[in-house]
């Protein structure tokens, strides 16, 4: 199980850099990042080794924070990978709120990361289905 | 004091008497208050009928503040046992003087407001309202006290003293403000109280902020008790001015101890009953500082005709706003308390929130920011878009306009503690 960590901010400059630096500081590593932006604010999601810690620095500096349970997929870095992935979601009924990923360091793996509202059910479909999920450790370790 | 009325003679009096009885009290008040030096030489001696009041010129809360500190005191001070004062957050600070008898009278009107609702001297009084040179605290206390109530001072704040305190001496009555009574709700509940089965309460007085009809009904079904609004203000004395009868169809002001008057703010033309005006009220009874034809700056409604439960002192609508704070935008007349009103009935919003007003191109814009506190944020945008989508429709009802909804990040609106500037108008006056 993974988990991510939400971030409230208004549109206006210097959220991301303040987010980051904090972070940083504190010897937090960033997986992944991406921003819902509904204009005058966003949302940020935000992937890291120790989704604990980053949720109370965040908390302590001010921030309105929420963690969320998402699926963390280890998937080919192949053309077609993501495609193998997503339509077996969708045969099996699975809706996929928001999804990104990013690569891992050796280059052939990437991770995909998924919200999807049922996650219970979706992540023992995707263990069904053959997929390799990280764990909270093994995300800390990559 | 009967089964029905702390006084029933009062209350129940003729009209045509409490004309009469009016007529000689503020005589007595005239004569009273020219000894004062603001009223020296600009009042008459006295009237030949009620009517001959719109004579006089009325007093404002800028004629208080010029007379700061003491100007309207119309007794020697070591008369005076009691002093109230105005916070002064938006100038400066008024003061009241009171001497014994106006406690004692004070705390009459109080406990007949309160016998009113149906307090009796076998109830529980837990006082929650802020005590100290605020008057909301004391002057119930006083009235509870007179009434034969026991009293508890518990003051404002402290949530889990509030719950022992309610548990340990069976309160039955609280004096609360509306914020309170639903954050205080939520304590209960963690703790596994259910006040309909575990407390005792029966009778709230809510005030000291604006709210719903709504809200009253939410906080009436959430603790299974009768809630009551009540008006007052410190040059009036404080609480005890007008209160709900258990009809809570308007405020019965005390008709006896003030003369009502409503004008328009504008013309200041005097209006019939149920027109909406700004209230005018005349002390009969102060010693230490009578004040005539007082300029409240409250707007609001005198209904019409006699109250099924026989008392015959007028009542008054609810405060709708105060005419010094209404706003004009887009040509609709609006108080900042309507606004305030409708965004206390979302509880995600509470006290969380500025209304800005802006001109954009010559169009008024009203935006409404809304803090995105922890509590209400679970990473959700269609629920942030939802709450957007709720605000704006609801407040369109109210104020007729349709406002921008604006989410921020917490701690960069003003703080809720005290009288926070809850109204921006940035719009640049034109001629």
């Amino acid at each position: 199980m993974a988990s991510q960590v939400t971030v409230f901010v208004e549109n206006k400059p210097g959220r991301i850099s303040k987010i980051a630096r904090k972070l940083g500081d504190e010897s937090i590593n960033i997986r992944a990042i991406t921003i819902s932006d509904m204009g005058e604010y966003g949302l940020i999601n935000i992937i890291t080794n120790d989704p604990d810690k980053t949720a109370a620095v965040l908390s302590e500096s001010g921030f309105s924070v929420s963690r969320k349970q998402v699926i963390a997929i280890v998937m080919e870095d192949r053309p077609g990978g993501l495609a193998d992935i997503s339509e077996y979601l969708h045969r099996n009924a699975i809706n996929i709120s928001n999804a990104y990923g990013f690569i891992l360091e050796q280059g052939d793996k990437a991770v995909l990361i998924l919200e999807v509202d049922d996650y219970a059910r979706a992540e023992k479909l995707i263990r069904k289905g053959g997929f390799h999920t990280l764990t909270r450790d093994e995300l800390h370790n990559l | 004091m009967d089964e029905l009325y702390w006084n029933r003679a009062i209350e129940t009096m003729p009209r045509s008497d409490l004309a009469i009885l009016q007529l000689s009290r503020l005589n007595r008040t005239l004569e009273r208050a020219a000894r004062s030096r603001s009223y020296r030489g600009r009042l008459p001696e006295s009237v030949r009928s009620l009517e001959h009041i719109r004579d006089i010129p009325f007093t404002t809360k800028q004629d208080l503040r010029d007379a700061f500190p003491d100007g309207f005191l119309s007794v020697p001070q070591d008369e005076i046992v009691r002093l109230h004062s105005s916070s002064g957050t938006t100038g400066q600070a008024t003061v009241v003087y009171h001497t014994r008898n106006d406690i004692e009278n004070w705390a009459e009107l109080c406990a007949r407001s309160m016998y009113m609702t149906g307090v009796r001297k076998t109830d529980v009084f837990q006082n929650m309202m802020g005590y100290g040179l605020f008057t909301g605290g004391l002057g119930l206390h006083y009235g509870s006290e007179k009434l034969g109530s026991l009293t508890i001072p518990a003051s404002s704040g402290n949530s889990k003293r509030q719950i022992r305190l309610m548990k340990n001496f069976d309160t039955t009555v609280i004096h609360i403000t509306p914020s309170y009574a639903l954050h205080l709700y939520t304590i209960l509940e963690g703790e596994g109280i259910d006040p309909k089965k575990h407390l005792h309460l029966r009778i709230a007085f809510l005030g000291a902020e604006p709210y719903s009809e709504e809200t009253r009904r939410k906080i009436e079904n959430l603790y299974g008790m009768d809630a009551f609004n009540s008006y007052g203000l410190s040059e009036m004395n404080g609480p005890g001015v007008a209160f709900e009868c258990t009809e809570k169809e308007g405020m019965h002001l005390w008709e006896d101890s003030y003369i009502l008057e409503v004008i328009d703010p504008e013309t200041g033309e005097l209006l019939d009953d149920g027109y909406e005006g700004e209230l005018v009220l005349t002390t009969l009874h102060r010693e230490g500082m009578p004040i005539i034809r007082y300029r409240t700056g409250d707007i609001a409604t005198v209904y019409f005709g006699p109250c099924p439960c026989g008392r015959t002192h007028r009542r008054i609508s609810r405060i709708k706003g105060r005419s010094d704070d209404m706003l004009i935008v887009k040509g609709v007349n609006i108080y900042p308390m309507q606004i305030e009103k409708v965004l206390m009935d979302i509880p995600e919003i509470g006290h969380n929130y500025l209304i800005e007003i802006d001109n954009v191109d010559y169009l008024d814009t009203i935006r409404i920011k809304v803090e995105v506190v922890q509590e209400i944020f679970h990473g959700d945008i269609r629920e942030l878009e939802g709450l957007k989508r709720r605000v704006v429709e609801e407040l369109k009802n109210e104020i007729l306009i349709r406002p921008q909804v604006v989410l921020v990040e917490p701690n960069s609106l003003p703080g809720s503690e005290g009288k926070a500037v809850r109204v921006v108008d940035r719009r640049t006056r034109i001629g």
